[in-house]
């Protein structure tokens, strides 16, 4: 079996957590620069704000019904998202993050009687530890487990959590479930489905096997097989050798300056975004790291490094070299001599199996494509070091936030205050 | 922040004076497997998905066990007990707030016990507050 773990609403809900005055009112939070609407609270859904609404276009909406308006707060998103992970891996002997809201657990060799109440006490314990209301459905496969949690944030009464294993109950919910939302089915696919008159996931378990395979490949009929309970598509937990690329270089002396380490660090995000291009794949996790030199055993020694979640997976210039870069200002301390830094992209992905991105704004997504093939096409021609990005300091990756909340659970300086009473 | 893990090394192409390589280089150090030292983080934070941070303001009375400018660590994961100090949000604010666990009900106690100006809150289902979590330690500066 496998559980699917999904965080409901997830940067709605981080905010929440320490503003409770805001449980229960329509909460949204926008994406870099204020562009558009990435998450939304059920109370806001229920005024008719879409994902990825322009904030322009639903202004008079905010204004009218008081919605809490946020700037995205990646730090608190991140902090949240680890305890949640921490939480989900006290249920599971391993667990795969697939995305900084969704987690699945393998819970295969594991010997629990009643799944549906072990379904239940996942999502009790992420929101007692936590605040964050997670819907966690437990299933045959782990398309199946996607399904079943869904059923958990349709339906109240399932107290998050949803065990969906007899194949009367899988077919009923299946009969229900629009093709389109079946995890791994694109827009591309979906049309070509309806064309056909399938609109469910359950009229698609009704197809031929070879009509499927011929019509949508391989990656179609794992989809087609996991719907019908058997599991074939690979579970990735953090312990196999993934495939990952490094860069990083030791400097010939000590680097102290911010302004200059970023610069390396721009410049190795670059050859790295270059490497991922080449061989087609996608980054969802990137860790930037900078070490002091241990030899010089006088001078005070660190070893930084941080970890960052892309939602979704990329391999352009501008998100890889902006991640890069701020990850870097989060380990940066000033005072320390730098002899080496780096930049490892972990958990690769075929860019063929990209799926649509719901919490980018497409505009953006499509401008760092073209930026990027431009950016491509240029260092082929006139070399490597023909055209770079200008992070030459702080000001270049500045966003407009100007509603994010403080960085509560990260920055000493944000501390939620509470008086004696 | 993450611990690095070894990775699997990329070296289908290098640029000049630029490695492409492990992360750990160079000698290791005879005091490498000696890892023992102390850890505040791991006395003072028994729950690391469930525990948060909160900072003293705003207090008009000196309490011994609480000042302005302490920070309280704070654990979500535990359930209140009798004589806790507990983080409520109550009316729109943080307050720390001292729970009574009586047979037949729960109150809240003002914290500070010289502080008359606020009444006992009896605990019922359906009230517009709530307990966030847990006071397990105040960092205090002297």
């Amino acid at each position: 079996m496998f559980a699917l773990a999904d965080c409901n609403n997830f940067f709605a809900s981080c905010e929440r957590v320490f503003r409770p005055d805001l449980i229960g009112k329509p909460v949204i939070v926008l994406s870099n620069n204020d562009g558009c609407a990435i998450a939304r609270s059920n109370e806001a859904k229920a005024l008719g704000i879409k994902m990825g609404d322009p904030f322009f276009k639903i202004r008079r909406l905010v204004e009218e019904h008081h919605i809490a308006v946020f700037s995205g707060n990646m730090a608190l998103y991140g902090d949240m998202s680890r305890r949640v992970r921490w939480v989900l891996e006290e249920f599971a002997p391993s667990i795969e993050v697939y995305s900084i809201d969704e987690a699945f657990l393998d819970l295969r060799g594991l010997l629990v009687e009643d799944l549906d109440s072990y379904a239940k006490e996942i999502s009790r314990r992420c929101q007692k530890d936590t605040g964050i209301p997670v819907s966690v459905g437990i299933a045959p496969t782990k398309t199946l487990a996607k399904i079943a949690s869904k059923l958990c944030k349709q339906y109240p009464k399932l107290r998050g959590g949803c065990y969906m294993h007899r194949p009367q109950d899988i077919e009923k919910v299946l009969r229900k479930y629009p093709i389109e939302e079946v995890w791994g089915i694109g827009r591309k696919s979906s049309r070509k489905l309806h064309n056909r008159g399938v609109w469910t996931a359950w009229d698609f378990t009704q197809m031929d096997e070879s009509r499927v395979r011929m019509l949508f490949g391989v990656t179609g009929l794992r989809t087609w097989l996991e719907l019908k309970g058997t599991p074939c598509i690979q579970f990735e937990d953090s312990l196999e050798a993934k495939q990952s690329i490094c860069v990083s270089r030791s400097f010939s002396s000590e680097i102290y300056d911010r302004n200059e380490l970023t610069q390396q660090i721009a410049n190795f995000a670059n050859d790295l975004t270059h490497k991922l291009r080449k061989q087609n794949s996608l980054c969802a996790e990137l860790v930037v790291f900078a070490y002091t030199n241990r030899f010089k055993e006088e001078a005070p020694q660190a070893y930084h490094s941080t970890l960052v979640h892309f939602s979704n997976p990329t391999h352009e210039y501008r998100p890889l070299i902006a991640t890069a870069v701020q990850a870097l200002n989060e380990i940066y301390r000033a005072g320390y001599g730098y002899k080496k830094a780096g930049v490892i992209a972990t958990k690769l992905m075929d860019a063929q199996d990209q799926l649509p991105s719901l919490f980018e704004d497409p505009q953006h997504t499509e401008r760092d494509h073209k930026l990027s093939a431009v950016l491509d096409e240029l260092q082929r021609t006139y070399g490597r070091s023909s055209i770079r990005m200008a992070t030459q300091g702080d000001g270049q990756i500045k966003n407009t936030c100007e509603n994010q909340s403080p960085h509560y659970s990260t920055r000493w300086e944000d501390l939620p205050t509470v008086k004696i009473g | 922040m993450e611990k690095l893990q070894p990775y699997a090394i990329d070296d289908s192409s290098s640029w000049e004076g630029l490695l492409v390589g492990d992360v750990k280089a160079g000698f290791p150090s005879p005091a490498d497997d000696i890892r023992e030292k102390l850890d505040l983080i791991q006395l003072l934070v028994k729950h690391k998905a469930s525990t948060f941070f909160f900072r003293v303001s705003g207090v008009s009375m000196v309490d011994a066990a609480m000042d302005e400018g302490d920070i309280l660590i704070v654990d979500r994961s535990l359930d209140p007990y009798n004589g806790c100090k507990a983080i409520c949000f109550i009316d729109g604010e943080y307050t720390v707030k001292h729970v009574e666990i009586l047979e037949q009900q729960v109150r809240l106690l003002p914290a500070n016990e010289h502080n008359h100006q606020y009444q006992p809150i009896v605990v019922e289902p359906e009230q517009d507050f709530l307990i966030w979590g847990i006071v397990t330690y105040v960092i205090k500066k002297m």
